[in-house]
């Protein structure tokens, strides 16, 4: 079944006195009497994956709150840090009791806590090295992008909030910065760099011009020096000794990939939305966060890509964030020393991160998106390496599932306690993709959710 | 009178710091004996060295080779005891090493070789022979190591992307524009300290599209046709204070932000500004009278606003001007005038940080500040006629419409033999002449088509890359040495981290360069050049670590004086310390030592230095109680860099000393446990542990695990303990005298930061010889290892005649047969040919 000229194409926009609204999905977009499941605009699966360092405070959440205490079947409530995702409670999945095997130091070895990061989503132990020959296994995100990504504009995108440009110093240890600065690996030696300017993320959507036919005059521009680029590389690649070749070939797959991209791209061509580019990083964490939650959501909308991944942080972040009402900064409040003041302060920072992450959520559920919601079309994987960070302790960890995933993710259980390494999870939420492996990283068994 | 003799003070400044950039001028070092062309494994560099020169303070490097018997004795007395194949402590054994042949054992020597020279080994608590025996058999084992290193390490670094800096200076030079290249391009990973190193500079499709968009849009702002409106938002950071002068805007006015914009096209501007405000809207310093904000542009008041018109408890500022702007760079300024500003002797002053109070507090003076700008525009955007930009890129005009070709052809030749860093084939021209035409077709104009050539040469993979292509017939492990072009290409990276020159890739193409006496005229004067401010920027930058300086957030409540002006004076300091051992070609031992920096008003209240006035920066001598602040390790760039927010971190300064001076780089701690906190609660808050970090610290070294290397670190973090977390000074921790006494690990006694830099003022050697593998590694944008140390001795060896110059490790280095040769490296060929079979089977793809 394909769509007909009598029908809106994917992407659809009102232009109207100075302001354009984004209609992504209009049911008449949808060929009349066509079953969802073969038209075109049949909903897909959307992935996102959201890493924040440092673990939740310790008895602020399901690890062991009183207030949370299971019920028959079902706990009763959210802990305190996580009261912000209430009104979606249905949706989604406490992980807690996990333990993150894969961020912890090698046999024989201890330290490095902060430089393991990418272990998030890969569940791999990351191979100590700051030289190149640097190895933290696959992410899920690309695993998912891998098997799905062809289909859209960008197979995935990557997005952070702090630039590591500011903060090099912290990755020793032995291990290469790589691992701090990326949650998203699409193959082991292949860190995929987190985009910290909105400006830029939107302009990967939907290219570079102040209007929908100047951009797409330049993506026709682009193509033709593209074509010249693979000639350059060829002429190049004859003179140059094998590593280097090796080199240049990576670079032609990714000059291939973008060739890909402006052909999706021009299919798709002149209806990229006349929104407003936000220009420039945000000063704010607030606003920053936000912008990329929405590029996020507006990406999923236009079909643009279905795959992303966030960092809310780095390990060892000195951001502060004033909105949560406490001073002190990320790094020195997890390190709370057990006191109840200082614990009490890491919970509102948590909390603080999950008041956005709401913004987030709230924005999926509003969007129609086929025959329900984004959200109902999304699982929202938030993970990270720590339990209790006070001791860089990798041990009860939790993670995050919300969102339907196509009818995928229907929670029996708000909690699931003590499900073993954190790669079950990640084996869990490829399942729930629908990517059929039975096992990634260290995984023993998928969490039954 | 108060201020001519400030003004006085100022010139008498520069007048020294000029004067000693006149009279440094240095003889030539003599030539390294110069590796053989293509051959394999002949360059000898170790071999024949003249004789060791007389050591300022180094008693090491007078000690007499070891005999190979003796220091198997020695070795067998102090080190086998604990690394020998049944113990194997850290995994050395030193039992079965055959010391008369060491080549095979090159990887561990040389680990023994450097604990021993930075005085770490024997351990403390060990039994450890006299510092000359030490001396005498690390001399031992260096001859030998060097001698068994027949062909010297020539690893060629690779295909090597440009990095953020690189590109962004590249096209400073190529365009005249100046970019942010964090706006176009995603993070580089950094790798063995630095993000110049090629390997690390991996590329995926987000960089690609990154180097292809950023050539789309560097084209049209390059030629001044961007005329597209955009937003351009300058904050203020949190903890900038503005109630002193800022350095650029005019005398007579008082904070404000300072900005050089970039105006891409000929048209109006629209100019806001948003002062700082409290949580509901009330605007701080509103009670300060007579507040008047001015706006210059380029040095001129092109408006001015009266602060008491703006609006109260609201945060809706409409302070607007528009203005009609030529294209190109202007500094746009917006201050306030200082004529309201009263001294601040009075009791009642607050704190240095001028907005850590966000509501007026009766009796303390507060001032309006700004807290954001923003520059909209352009409107009614004209494409510029007059930039530097377009004077730098269009050489020729075409009159009549039969020129342009001729005219295109010789703009697009002459910006690619920058961009490529070679001259231009016949080839190239055609291709870029496709470029032109394409862009130019019949709709277009004759710039369409030189802008869509730039585009091209932007995008091109060998401006993009830094490529050396071995000659023809070379064995697999074959020795050679890189052609003139491709060192033209490795001295500017290095020097200036940018392409090189018109001059330098003249002297190349017309094989001049590798000429020793021209190569040496070209690096002097490269390093006497404005662009070698890089270096220090990029490779100080980052060896200091002072791009960690942005995220250093002291806590507030326990440093309220602190803020982005003195973290930027931090940085400053830093960098003209840096520089002025390279510009005045000083000992780099000077580092550790000099008796002079560099402070402004700010930084010389932070150091206790009496009679420094205003914004400027200028050289003081280091005397008497400033005696402390000498070298590095007196620097607040590096205290506080070595600090937690809310204390000092003697295991962090220490360890800081032990990888930067001593070149050692501590193993990594067990799973820390946390500092023992009070536990004592009093009116909800906890108690501080009212005990010196000293004590606190006394923890580490209870556990047996943590002693074995915080003996190492912490007695050197004590002796700094004379400076808090912001690297002030202090006597005094919780009403108690500090206790600054400390001990090396060889058993030296010392106390203060003073005695720290003395007893490690023996060490220099070692950090002359740390300092040059850093300097190696930046140099040729790779890691280094145990097979590279030969090499770098060499350099050092011969840098010690020059009592370790600057200009002398810099010349040695580029002189080394690592910078001027590769080794023909055949792997990944298998791979490589497999793969081409592969594409050629790939059907085109379809164009649209």
């Amino acid at each position: 079944m394909y769509l007909t000229k009598t029908h809106l194409p994917r992407r659809t926009f009102l232009r109207g006195a100075g302001v354009t609204l984004a209609l992504p999905f209009l049911d008449s977009m949808v060929p009349a009497l066509s079953a969802l499941g073969t038209s075109p605009a049949n909903p897909k699966t959307r992935l996102v994956t959201i890493f924040a360092p440092h673990g939740w405070a310790p008895t602020y959440w399901a690890d062991g709150d009183p207030s949370v205490a299971p019920t028959a079947g079902r706990n009763t409530g959210l802990g305190f840090i996580h009261q912000p995702l209430a009104p979606w409670q249905d949706k989604m999945t406490i992980v807690s009791g996990l333990d993150a095997t894969s961020s912890m130091p090698p046999p024989g070895s201890s330290g490095g806590d902060h430089s393991r990061a990418s272990a998030v989503f890969t569940g791999t132990s990351p191979k100590k090295t700051s030289g190149a020959d640097i190895h933290g296994g696959v992410s899920i995100d690309q695993i998912v992008a891998q098997k799905y990504g062809q289909d859209t504009l960008l197979p995935s995108i990557q997005l952070a909030i702090e630039d590591p440009g500011a903060n090099t110093g912290i990755c020793g240890w032995g291990y290469s910065c790589a691992y701090s600065n990326s949650v998203s690996w699409a193959a082991p030696n292949r860190p995929l760099p987190h985009e910290i300017n909105p400006q830029l993320v939107f302009e990967r959507l939907y290219g570079d011009g102040s209007t929908p036919e100047e951009r797409q005059a330049r993506r026709v521009a682009s193509d033709s020096i593209l074509d010249a680029v693979t000639n350059k590389i060829t002429r190049l690649r004859s003179r140059l000794p094998g590593s280097d070749r090796t080199r240049l070939n990576d670079y032609l797959d990714s000059v291939r990939e973008m060739e890909r991209r402006l052909q999706v791209a021009a299919k798709v061509s002149g209806e990229s939305p006349n929104i407003e580019v936000p220009f420039g990083v945000p000063e704010s964490f607030d606003e920053h966060i936000k912008l990329h939650f929405d590029l996020q959501a507006l990406a999923f909308q236009g079909d643009i890509t279905r795959v992303s991944s966030l960092m809310v942080a780095r390990d060892v972040s000195l951001r502060s964030y004033p909105e949560s009402g406490v001073q002190t900064a990320n790094h020195p409040s997890s390190h709370h020393g057990e006191d109840p003041k200082r614990r009490e302060d890491w919970a509102t920072i948590n909390q603080y991160h999950m008041k956005c992450f709401a913004h987030f959520v709230k924005k999926l559920a509003e969007t129609a998106d086929g025959d329900g919601t984004l959200l109902d079309h999304t699982l929202v994987l938030w993970g990270s390496n720590m339990g209790n960070a006070n001791q860089h302790s990798h041990v009860g960890a939790g993670y995050l599932l919300v969102g339907g995933a196509s009818g995928r993710h229907q929670p029996k259980k708000l909690t699931v306690r003590d499900a073993g390494p954190t790669s079950n999870v990640l084996l869990t939420a490829m399942q729930l993709m629908g990517v059929e492996k039975d096992s990634i990283g260290d995984s023993t068994n998928a969490v039954a959710v | 009178m108060k201020r001519l003799s400030i003004i006085a003070v100022i010139a008498l400044a520069t007048a020294t710091l000029h004067g000693g950039q006149a009279q440094q001028q240095p003889r030539a070092p003599e030539r390294a004996q110069r590796p053989a062309v293509a051959s394999q494994g002949t360059p000898t560099e170790s071999a024949a060295r003249p004789a060791r020169p007389t050591l300022v303070a180094s008693s090491e490097r007078q000690a007499p080779a070891m005999s190979a018997a003796m220091q198997r004795q020695v070795m067998d007395q102090y080190c086998v005891t604990c690394h020998n194949s049944r113990l194997k402590t850290a995994g050395l054994t030193f039992d079965a090493v055959d010391l008369t042949n060491v080549a095979p054992n090159a990887e561990v020597l040389e680990k023994a070789v450097r604990r021993v020279r930075a005085g770490l080994m024997p351990p403390s608590g060990a039994r450890r022979p006299d510092a000359a025996t030490l001396a005498s058999l690390a001399e031992g084992l260096e001859a030998s190591l060097d001698r068994a290193a027949a062909a010297p390490n020539l690893v060629a670094p690779g295909l090597h992307r440009l990095n953020r800096t690189e590109y962004a200076n590249a096209i400073r030079e190529l365009l005249g524009l100046e970019i942010d290249a964090a706006a176009y391009l995603p993070v580089d990973d950094s790798t063995s300290g630095f993000d110049n190193v090629a390997a690390g500079l991996t590329v995926s499709p987000a960089l690609v599209e990154g180097y292809m968009s950023a050539a789309g849009k560097i084209s049209r702002l390059a030629l001044g046709r961007a005329t597209a409106p955009e937003e351009k938002r300058y904050l203020a950071p949190q903890d900038y204070s503005q109630e002193g002068h800022v350095e650029g805007l005019p005398f007579g006015t008082r904070g404000g932000l300072l900005i050089r914009n970039y105006f891409p096209a000929d048209g109006e501007y629209l100019f806001a500004w948003f002062p700082v405000r409290g949580n509901t809207g009330e605007l701080y310093g509103a009670e300060s009278k007579d507040e008047q904000l001015i706006v210059l542009i380029d040095g001129e008041q092109v408006g001015a606003f009266d602060i008491s018109k703006l609006p109260q408890g609201t945060d809706n500022d409409k302070n607007e001007l528009r203005l009609k702007v030529k294209a190109g760079y202007r500094t746009v300024g917006f201050t306030f005038l200082s004529n309201t500003q009263i001294p601040g002797d009075d009791l009642n002053h607050h704190y240095l940080r001028s907005v850590l109070d966000t509501n007026p507090i009766s009796g303390f003076i507060f001032y309006p500040q700004v807290g954001q700008v923003k520059i909209l525009g352009p409107y009614n955007g004209a494409v510029a006629t007059d930039t530097a930009s377009r004077k730098k890129i269009l050489a020729c005009t075409p009159g009549p419409q039969h020129e342009e070709t001729a005219c295109a052809r010789t703009i697009l030749n002459r910006l690619a033999r920058q961009a490529f860093r070679r001259p231009i084939a016949a080839e190239d021209t055609r291709t870029l002449m496709e470029f032109y035409q394409a862009g130019r077709g019949k709709a277009g104009t004759f710039e369409d088509g030189i802008e869509r050539g730039i585009q091209g040469i932007l995008s091109d993979p060998e401006f993009v890359f830094r490529s050396e292509a071995p000659p023809s017939r070379l064995r697999a492990g074959q020795a050679y040495r890189i052609n003139d072009l491709e060192l033209a290409s490795r001295l500017a990276f290095f020097l200036w981290s940018t392409t090189p020159d018109d001059q330098l890739i003249n002297l190349a193409s017309r094989g001049q360069l590798s000429d020793p006496k021209v190569l040496d005229a070209q690096v002097r004067r490269m390093v006497a050049d404005p662009r070698s401010r890089e270096l220090v920027k990029n490779f100080a930058g980052q060896w200091l670590q002072l791009r960690n300086l942005p995220s250093a957030a002291p806590t507030t409540q326990m440093f309220p004086d602190f803020d982005d002006n003195l973290r930027q004076a931090f940085r400053v300091e830093a960098e003209m310390f840096f520089d002025s051992i390279l510009r005045e070609d000083r000992s780099v031992v000077d580092l550790l030592n000099a008796n002079y920096t560099f402070v402004n008003e700010r930084l010389a209240r932070h150091y206790g230095i009496p009679n420094i006035y205003g914004s400027r920066f200028r050289r003081v001598t280091l005397d008497g109680a400033l005696e402390d602040r000498r070298g590095l390790l007196g620097k607040g760039a590096v205290l506080l860099t070595t600090s937690n927010p809310d204390r000092t971190s003697p295991v962090l300064r220490g360890k800081w000393v032990l990888m930067n001076v001593l070149g050692v780089v501590p193993p990594d701690p067990p799973v820390v446990p946390p500092l023992r906190e009070s536990g004592k609660m009093a009116n909800g808050q906890p108690v501080p542990l009212e005990i010196s970090m000293r004590e606190r610290m006394q923890e580490h070294r209870s556990s047996p695990t943590c002693a074995s290397c915080h003996t190492m670190m912490d007695p050197i973090g004590f002796a700094l303990e004379s400076f808090d977390a912001i690297g002030k000074a202090r006597t005094q921790e919780f009403g108690k005298a500090l206790d600054l006494s400390a001990q090396l690990t060889d058993g030296v006694k010392f106390a203060g930061p003073t005695g720290l830099r003395q007893a490690l003022t023996r060490y220099s050697p070692q950090f002359v010889n740390n300092l040059t593998e850093k300097l190696f590694v930046y140099a040729l944008g790779r890691s280094v290892d145990y097979r590279d140390m030969p090499q770098i001795r060499a350099i050092v060896r011969d840098s010690a005649r020059t009592n370790y110059r600057m200009s002398s490790l810099i010349l040695g280095i580029v002189t080394s047969p690592a910078f001027t040769m590769n080794r023909y490296d055949a792997e990944g060929e298998g791979a490589t040919e497999a793969r081409d079979r592969k594409e050629t089977a790939t059907p085109k793809k379809d164009r649209i």
